[in-house]
């Protein structure tokens, strides 16, 4: 009975012995559709298996919801995913707690194709911090055909925005019927948008000592700009919005011009693109018109035990082929500029990577954005819905991101 | 190996290791029980009994132990930390607290607001969802054909709330332009007059209520009006106390009156001295003097002065807590001596005619402090945004095309997750029905016998005999609207989140989404006390209940 039991102690230390000979990578995806998640695992994974025999890949994946905490957990105890994958304004949140891959990635010939905007965005003080994966312009979009004569698409100031808005809304028995802008949101504010236009009007979010720049004259430009045309479109704030709408906003025919990520887009095939402008954002007196550009980026915490490996695969992931193969299935646009041959055959797509290359600029480095988001939220919806000075915004605004700032550690 | 084996291994691993957690554990708390009971004396029959009886309870006493006592105990001591996840932990003491109590800075403004909505939703929301689930129990406890089939389609939405799939239904239905209610209050309205001219005072109503709440939840100055509520409050209880005819419940509403009030006093300057520092000095300087109040409310001074009117009357006005003092006072007469009749009834109907003065004058300085602000907004030169949303509202009397703006306007948001809590009051509707089924038909027919009407039979048969069940669905209900938290994730959009945001919200955000734990954990701590102390209070009324 003694002997059985401890060959049974051996064989269960045999087995665990075999079980930590195997090198493994554990990675965490979010936000991407079942199809890509698919691809990783049939063909990325396999591919990667070729070079990499003894290693056994899997995916862990999970909501932009819940996405702070569980990061946040493993960087805590120092035990999670070896690859996390992260948004856009990231880097400034998690740089601190992530691996510097400069050692790493200094000698890659193949770095010089991506996007410098994208790198910037997995850049946290100066070191690359992660690999950027897929970008995602966020451009305006423009119906010429729905609009009313109202100078130039797109109109490029803010000036001649609101003008184009005001022609091309209606409202009709306190109810509206026509939309001449539509934020991504579906109403008439954003905070990401908000943070556009501080940046079209000449402003930055951040001063020189790193304390906010909410009382710059380009906040004040930005926020008057979104006070006008939210009037434009809504007379009063007890005005009814548009029906809903099923499908596309723009293919609807009651929205003019708005803000869409491309998945709420019609497909690029779609004969309705013959319709379609793209443009920039319009901009205030001092700055230039301009697209916030989304970027997700793989990174390697600094738990991550080996660290080389999780590169390897982040090379792997970010060759020219994979970033084709991956923008075909998630329907984003590669980082990599040698990847959008094929893209630049599409009409649609390459007056999208134009308007990316002349306009764009990184959405990133925003501090403490889980505090930042509400904060913007509260005081701009007051602002633009009557219940604010323009000035108390400011006020509040940068008096209370100032705090938010200290106590995170920024200040 | 296969990465699938290796997986299963794992699990197999684990599972083994949780499993002789358990026997062990188990084993050490029956012997740790034994040995207890071994001390105390007792025999070895009932020694082996201890021992398997706490071994076989242990597995769930192991969980309920790691599972909640645990976290509940760590959430405890992180309350009173400045602990964000990814940085160190750092004793902070009774900071968190006073941040949140206090109102102070951003976090305590939102927080008092998210208190605020849960406050609605238990006040306005409860009782409209126990009128419903009541109305819907009535309904279906009559013995008529397909009774079963409406129980089932009053319960279903129990079922189905606050599924994504529902709530977007909901959305669309309450979509303020071409949504299918307002289509059907629109088109009702053109085919009735007077139905219209009651929806258009319904939506007045609603959104006037809401645009103050609005106003008061973000710190609007109300100037005068603050004196309003207590002083009503005294006018009743003061004619209840003068003209009541009963001695006993003359004495029992009077103590109540002095327990409940006088734990808000001491609750309410407690949290001031908290938050303020030093305890008597802060608390007095915050009460002034009763005569500061009388002398005070009869005008407002500096009307011309903006400054004035956004903090200067507030900071030199008496605190109505006075009032309510008063109150107490003069209650603890009633409930704890003896008064002739006589002197009772001048004596609480001075004190009543002095509240009602106190209400009336407050009420006209209140609407004189409103236009007051018009006026010095006016004349320097700068846009009122005082009570903006109220004084939009209450400018003009809803035109014929205005329609409510449910879940797209901070005015309707709330009302809006009050009605889809309403649509799910089915689990009340099933108590009340229990109850009804169980009211003796005798008392009906001995009361029909007697010439009671169909109402006189509700209110003094119906009413009382189910009011055990009434008193489950308002303690339910209110714990379950302190709560709210689902709905309000899933309706809330830009416009409406911090309109709809409830404390279980705003703990949600602090913690999950800001990674702030210390801070998150003091507001869940808050939270459970005060729905403790809610429940507490509600079974210390509850002498209304009749059990038989």
């Amino acid at each position: 009975m003694k002997k059985k039991f401890l060959m049974l102690i051996a064989l269960a230390g045999l087995l665990l012995g075999t079980v930590n000979a195997q090198r493994s990578l554990e990675i965490y995806i979010t936000g991407l559709t079942d199809d890509t998640l698919n691809w990783f695992r049939g063909t990325a994974f396999p591919e990667f298996q070729k070079t990499h025999p003894d290693v056994t890949l899997d995916i862990l994946t999970g909501g932009w919801g819940d996405f702070d905490a569980a990061v946040a957990g493993w960087i805590t105890t120092g035990d999670g995913p070896d690859i996390v994958y992260l948004g856009s304004e990231y880097a400034a949140t998690f740089g601190s707690l992530l691996a510097d891959l400069d050692p790493y990635l200094a000698d890659w010939s193949e770095l010089g194709e991506f996007l410098p905007a994208a790198l910037d965005v997995a850049k946290f003080d100066g070191h690359m911090v992660g690999l950027p994966l897929l970008m995602s312009p966020r451009p305006m979009f423009f119906r010429p055909d729905l609009a009313a004569d109202a100078g130039a698409i797109p109109p490029l100031t803010f000036a001649d925005s609101v003008a184009f808005v005001a022609a091309n809304s209606g409202v009709e028995n306190n109810a509206m019927t026509k939309m001449g802008f539509m934020d991504i949101g579906g109403g008439l504010f954003d905070a990401q948008e908000f943070i556009a236009y501080i940046w079209s009007a000449g402003g930055e979010l951040y001063n020189a000592d790193g304390s906010s720049a909410f009382d710059s004259a380009a906040t004040a430009e930005a926020l008057k700009f979104m006070y006008d045309r939210r009037r434009a479109v809504l007379p009063t704030e007890l005005t009814a919005g548009l029906p809903p709408i099923s499908g596309y906003p723009i293919a609807s025919g009651l929205v003019v011009s708005g803000i869409f990520p491309m998945w709420n887009m019609p497909p690029t095939s779609d004969p309705l693109w013959e319709n379609i402008v793209i443009g920039p954002y319009p901009a205030g007196e001092n700055g230039q018109p301009l697209i916030q550009v989304f970027t997700d980026w793989l990174s390697v915490p600094a738990y991550a035990k080996d660290k080389e490996l999780a590169v390897d695969f982040l090379k792997f992931i970010g060759s020219r082929d994979n970033a084709i193969a991956l923008s075909n299935v998630a329907g984003f646009t590669p980082v990599r500029t040698d990847a959008w041959e094929a893209l630049r055959a599409n009409p649609v797509w390459n007056s999208m990577l134009d308007a990316a290359v002349d306009y764009g600029r990184a959405f990133s480095d925003i501090r403490a954005s889980a505090e930042l988001r509400p904060l913007i939220v509260e005081q701009v919806s007051m602002y633009l819905s009557d219940q604010q000075s323009l000035e108390d915004t400011q006020n509040a605004l940068k008096e209370e991101y100032d705090s938010i700032l200290e106590d995170n550690g920024y200040l | 190996m296969d990465p699938a084996v290796v997986a299963r291994l794992h699990n197999f691993y684990w599972s083994l290791g949780t499993v002789a957690f358990i026997v062990v554990g188990s084993y050490l708390v029956g012997r740790l029980a034994q040995g207890v009971a071994g001390a105390r004396g007792a025999g070895v029959l009932q020694r082996r009994r201890v021992f398997w009886g706490y071994a076989l309870v242990s597995p769930w006493l192991i969980g309920f132990v790691i599972f909640v006592v645990g976290p509940a105990l760590l959430s405890l001591y992180y309350s009173f930390t400045d602990y964000k996840l990814g940085r160190s932990i750092e004793w902070i003491g009774l900071e968190n607290y006073k941040t949140l109590l206090g109102g102070l800075g951003a976090q305590g403004r939102r927080f008092m607001q998210a208190m605020y909505n849960s406050f609605y939703y238990a006040l306005v929301g409860v009782p409209l969802q126990i009128g419903t689930a009541l109305a819907m129990a009535v309904m279906v406890a009559q013995p008529l054909r397909g009774m079963p089939f409406f129980r089932l389609v009053f319960y279903m939405p129990v079922i189905l709330a606050g599924g994504p799939a529902i709530l977007l239904a909901w959305r669309y239905m309450l979509a303020s332009n071409g949504g299918f209610i307002n289509v059907s209050l629109q088109r009702f309205a053109e085919l009735i007059p007077p139905f219209g001219w009651l929806y258009r005072s319904f939506i007045f109503a609603v959104e006037s209520f809401n645009a103050f709440f609005i106003g008061v939840t973000r710190s609007d100055p109300v100037g005068p009006l603050m004196y309003v509520l207590p002083a009503l409050l005294g006018v009743l209880v003061c004619a209840a106390l003068a003209f009541g005819s009963a001695e006993a419940t003359r004495r029992q509403v009077a103590r109540t009156v002095v327990e409940v009030l006088g734990a808000i006093l001491v609750v309410v300057l407690g949290v001031r001295a908290i938050t303020g520092g030093s305890f008597v000095p802060h608390v007095l300087e915050r009460l002034g003097t009763f005569t500061d109040l009388l002398t005070q409310r009869t005008s407002v001074r500096e009307a011309g002065s903006l400054d004035y009117l956004r903090t200067g009357f507030a900071e030199h006005a008496a605190s109505p807590l006075w009032l309510l003092g008063l109150l107490v006072a003069a209650c603890a007469l009633v409930g704890y001596t003896r008064l002739g009749d006589g002197g009772r009834k001048w004596l609480f109907g001075g004190v009543g005619l002095l509240f009602g003065l106190l209400a009336l004058g407050s009420t006209v300085d209140g609407v004189r402090y409103f236009q007051a602000f018009d006026a010095a907004s006016a004349a320097a030169g700068t846009a009122n945004h005082h009570f903006s949303l109220f004084r939009q509202v209450v400018a003009q009397f809803p035109d014929a095309n205005r329609v409510p703006l449910w879940l797209s306007s901070e005015l309707w948001s709330k009302p809006s997750l009050v009605l889809i809590t309403m649509w799910s009051s089915g689990a009340g509707m099933l108590i009340f029905l229990a109850a009804l089924k169980g009211v003796p038909r005798s008392m009906y027919e001995a009361a029909s016998v007697d010439g009671a009407t169909g109402w006189q039979k509700f209110f003094r048969i119906t009413l009382p005999m189910i009011s055990p069940a009434m008193f489950y669905n308002v303690v339910i209900g209110l714990i379950a609207a302190l709560q709210t938290f689902e709905s309000v994730y899933i309706i809330q959009n830009t416009q409406t989140e911090q309109s709809l945001a409830s404390a279980a919200y705003f703990l949600f955000v602090r913690t999950f989404r800001q990674l702030e734990i210390g801070q998150g954990a003091a507001a869940s701590w808050i939270l459970a006390v005060l729905i403790v102390l809610l429940t507490v209070a509600q079974f210390r009324y509850s002498r209304w209940v009749h059990y038989e």
